[in-house]
């Protein structure tokens, strides 16, 4: 099942009765989901994110704009008709019914023609505990489970009614860093299984790039770039999405470009053709620096950290809005950690450009 | 840690309340004790030397006393009666307050009126409310002049007037005039009650339930009424404690006559029967009905709780 | 994967659904609101009862057919009631007794929640549990012997057995603890610390803190001295001590038959006035107070 959101606005009437001021929580939001693809909603808190993943479950009502799934117009349709699974951020079991029960419920409420036989109720039940491997624990009450078997029976409990989409709002956002870890990859075999139609919200760009076939980053209720999550780390159309992108972040300079020539300081650290002359903000991913004699860009070396297969170095630079650019580095390239300085090459597609005033990617010839 | 110095203060500071405890609590409990074990005791007779055998007497002689049984008969049927009641209305109540918006704290206040009321002042309009001014004896010879306004009402749509509470009128028709007042006075604290306890539910809950198509009545059963039941089992509880006490309603609408005019002590209480004894001297007896009266709250208390402890999650 | 889980919803004309559900929803509010407002108009009845009898002359409280406004104003109603039922004197026995009894219980229970939580001395959990129990205990099981206590004492019909008696409430107490051990410990050793004594230490910091509490307690007790009936009618029943529910009770014996409404409704909207006023400037402490005690007055 595709999902279709066509220009899609949120509006907050003011919480102050004085001021008038309203909140524009989502801005004319256009996306078509494609059917059986798992989507991140990625932003920093009050990116309308999760107003967003409302609007789709139908608990929060558009103030404009249309919502399809497939081709049926859902936007004035009742939460309980658009036959989605939500997961909260809290999971929302039922504190006083068992594992089972709690995956039970949505099946117990179907009716009409939907209405399924107790045993049918049972092993369906049972099969989506066995997608989350929860089979084990279906008499325990939510109080007795961790919070990752919790998430999951939260999982199995929207699973189980075969939603036509399945909504997950900062699904793994309670849970430790390691069964985070576990969490994700979990999440991921599941829609890839069950072939549902799948958006989850979260503020971890990490978590939003490891499992998402398409991430959407918003800002402020307005959607800045959509694709792909490689594609968008390697081609950021702003200087927000670039940031957010990517750990460690990306090195941020001040530059300017004079005669098609990139400067950072006084030195000209890259060829950019069909550029106007102008101020410009630089943008290096770590990974665009490598270790040159002649190097254009010149650094003073702070330390250096060795992870294993990669270098970070650790250095400073006047013209770095930052107090310190993290390069990495291939672990074999012998560097002197004695030395004052660094002397760095800049790989050409490492390297964005941005305006200074809109902050939007100005585009150069990378051949 | 613990010096000397602020041992005797803190005995000091507690002398006040220790002393009126120990004069007013703790003695009353040994002696009731004492003076429920001694055979027919009267504080007057012991003032004045007479001695008392040790027994039981005094309990076998409240139980077997017929005018007891129907104090406890009363009581138990105006709690089984109004607790029921008065919780599922409340329930009722609360809920749908928490379901709106407009109007919700105006309602509220009214709600709770009742609580901030004198029961003997109130009881005093609701008699007012089903007397009947004239003579009332259900045959040819009538002289209504006023029935009543609730009366009135009951007419108006074409029903026909009952002596609820006058001359002549039935067991049956002043249970429900009690009813009626108990369930009234006792609503405020029920809904104040039930209406905090929703509040504090997470409203996740009910997203969860509606994202899975729940319908409004499974909604109530299946999740609101589990979720609430700790404040259920309270307002229960605290409500057959209070019932199992009840007296100054029924002095509210029917007088310390306990009854109608044609049957006075009809309504009376296990409380009522404790205070009648007093003035007569018979302080072994309203012993013995005091601790009976208080094993009865014990009892139910017990079972209430171990019912909860089934039932009630958390 | 089977295909339970892969095969999609029972497809239904959605939007039909949809509007049905619309009008059940608007259908569901109306009744609620219908619901509320009928039993809101249940529960206020018996007091526009009360307000309008008050005002009407007996002879058009007599009506076979009752009038739902008075015709002729009778405020001469309220004037009868007052000296009919000696309220004045009511009034100020109540009001005496509620104030002094209400202070001195508050003196009491500050220090005793004061010791229980912040001093140290042996004793002290068992005494607390000890008092907790007693809360369990029907209060009619201490009237027998407090009523032979106080006419050994020769207290019957003075202020004080009205007093004196009912001075230590243990949920009071209790309360008040609570709310005591949330203030934190360290401004106690603070106050130590800057040689603060213990009484400036509870009259400066706890006092002040536990405000909203202490409120609420003195609102109930007032009430509670309002609303107070067997203990009185016991042990002081006489003209120069009798308090305003008793005397209310004294002065309308009759409760049934053809009785003065008019002038008994006066004087029960008399007695109900002030503490209808107290709960409209001080709402939030009854109501604060009350969900946490279960008790009237």
């Amino acid at each position: 099942m595709k999902v279709v959101l066509e220009n899609l606005t949120k509006i907050f009437p003011s919480r102050n009765k004085k001021s008038n001021e309203e909140v524009v929580a989502v801005n004319n939001f256009s996306f078509t989901i494609p059917d059986g693809k798992l989507i991140g909603l990625l932003g920093p808190s009050g990116c309308g994110k999760s107003t967003t993943l409302y609007m789709i479950s139908g608990l929060q009502k558009p103030s404009g704009g249309k919502i399809y799934f497939g081709d049926d117009d859902v936007t004035e349709v009742s939460t309980e008709n658009r036959g989605v699974g939500l997961v909260f951020q809290n999971y929302a079991l039922y504190p006083h019914m068992t594992v089972k029960q709690n995956i039970l419920f949505p099946l117990q409420n179907l009716k009409g023609a939907d209405k399924l036989s107790k045993e049918e109720m049972l092993s369906r039940a049972y099969e989506a505990a066995k997608l989350v491997q929860l089979e084990e624990l279906m008499e325990r009450k939510p109080s007795e489970l961790s919070g990752g078997q919790q998430q999951r029976v939260a999982i199995a409990r929207a699973l189980v009614k075969m939603p036509r989409v399945l909504l997950l709002d900062e699904p793994l956002s309670n849970l430790d860093a390691r069964l985070r870890l576990q969490t994700r990859e979990e999440i991921r075999r599941i829609q890839r299984e069950t072939k549902i139609t799948t958006v989850f919200v979260t503020h971890d760009q990490e978590e939003a790039m490891s499992i998402s076939d398409m991430i959407v980053v918003m800002k402020l209720g307005v959607v800045q770039q959509i694709g792909a999550p490689q594609e968008v780390y390697d081609n950021p159309v702003n200087l927000f999405v670039a940031k957010f992108l990517g750990t460690p972040p990306i090195n941020v300079f001040n530059g300017h470009v004079k005669g098609e020539k990139l400067y950072i300081g006084e030195d000209a650290v890259l060829e950019v053709k069909n550029v106007p002359d102008q101020e410009v903000i630089v943008g290096i991913r770590p990974e665009g620096f490598y270790l040159a004699e002649d190097g254009a860009l010149s650094c003073e070396l702070s330390s250096i950290e060795v992870m294993g297969r990669d270098v970070s170095i650790v250095s400073k630079n006047a013209a770095c809005t930052a107090p310190v650019i993290r390069s990495i580095i291939d672990a074999d390239t012998p560097i002197n950690p004695a030395a004052k300085t660094v002397r760095y090459n800049l790989r050409k597609n490492k390297v964005f450009i941005f305006n200074k005033e809109t902050e939007e990617r100005i585009y150069f010839e990378v051949n | 840690m613990v010096d000397s110095k602020h041992q005797w203060k803190a005995w000091i500071y507690l002398a006040p309340a220790i002393i009126l405890l120990l004069i007013f609590t703790v003695w009353p409990i040994i002696n009731t004790v004492r003076m429920a074990l001694l055979e027919g005791y009267s504080s007057l007779g012991a003032a004045g030397g007479k001695t008392y055998e040790f027994g039981f007497g005094n309990f076998v002689k409240v139980i077997k006393y017929k005018g007891f049984i129907k104090c406890l008969y009363n009581t138990i049927l105006l709690c089984v009666l109004t607790v029921p009641i008065s919780t599922l209305l409340a329930l009722l109540i609360a809920v749908a307050l928490n379901s709106i918006k407009p109007l919700q704290k105006v309602l509220q206040t009214i709600f709770f009126l009742p609580y901030v009321t004198n029961s003997i002042a109130i009881g005093m309009v609701f008699t007012a409310m089903f007397n009947i001014v004239g003579s009332f004896y259900g045959t040819e010879n009538e002289i209504v002049i006023t029935a009543g306004i609730i009366n009135n009402i009951i007419e108006f749509f074409g029903g026909k007037a009952i002596n609820w509470v006058n001359y002549g009128s039935t067991y049956a028709a002043n249970i429900a005039v009690m009813v009626i007042y108990i369930v009234w006075n006792a609503l405020p604290f029920k809904i104040l009650v039930l209406l905090g306890g929703l509040q504090s539910i997470n409203k996740q809950y009910y997203d969860a339930a509606k994202v899975d198509g729940t319908s409004r009545r499974r909604i109530f059963t299946r999740i609101t009424v589990p979720l609430l039941s700790p404040m259920l089992a309270y307002v229960i509880i605290t409500g057959f404690i209070g019932g199992f006490k009840e007296y100054s309603s029924i002095v509210g609408i029917f007088g310390e006559g306990m009854g109608p005019a044609d049957d006075a002590g009809r309504l009376n209480t296990i409380v009522g029967f404790i205070y009648d004894a007093l003035p007569n001297q018979q302080h072994g007896r309203a012993s013995a009905a005091a601790l009976i009266l208080f094993a009865i709250i014990f009892v139910v208390t017990r079972i209430n709780m171990y019912v909860s402890k089934k039932k009630v999650h958390y | 994967m089977s295909k339970n889980l892969t095969t999609t919803m029972h497809e239904k004309n959605m939007q039909q659904i949809s509007s049905r559900q619309k009008v059940m929803k608007f259908f569901v509010k109306f009744m609620t609101y219908a619901f509320l407002i009928a039993m809101a108009l249940i529960i206020l009845f018996p007091f526009y009862w009360m307000i309008i009898s008050s005002l009407k002359s007996l002879a058009e409280y007599r009506l076979s057919v009752p009038t739902l406004w008075p015709k002729k104003i009778m405020f001469g109603n309220y004037a009868e009631a007052f000296n009919a039922a000696n309220l004045g004197t009511l009034f100020m026995n109540t009001l005496y007794v509620g104030i002094v009894s209400t202070l001195l219980s508050l003196v009491i229970t500050v220090l005793s929640a004061f010791a229980f939580a912040r001093l140290e001395f042996k004793g002290k959990d068992a005494m607390f549990g000890a008092l907790l129990a007693t809360m369990m205990i029907p209060g009619e099981l201490f009237t027998i012997t407090n009523y032979a206590t106080v006419t050994n004492f020769g207290w019957i019909n003075t202020y004080t057995v009205l007093i004196v008696p009912f001075l230590v409430s243990v949920f009071y107490i209790y309360l008040l603890r609570q709310n005591f051990m949330q203030i934190p410990n360290e401004l106690y050793l603070a106050a130590k610390v800057d040689g603060t004594g213990d009484l400036k230490y509870l009259w400066k910091v706890m006092i002040p803190l536990a405000l909203p509490t202490l409120i609420s307690i003195t609102i109930l007790k007032m009430m509670g001295a309002w609303n107070s009936y067997v203990w009185p009618r016991l042990v002081a029943n006489d003209e120069a001590h009798r308090m305003i529910t008793n005397g209310l009770r004294n002065a309308f014996t009759d409760t049934t038959g053809d009785v003065n409404y008019p002038v008994q409704m006066a004087a029960v909207a008399l007695v109900s006035a002030p503490l209808f006023l107290v709960f409209i400037f001080l709402r939030k402490y009854i109501m604060s107070g009350v969900s946490r005690s279960g008790i009237k007055g």
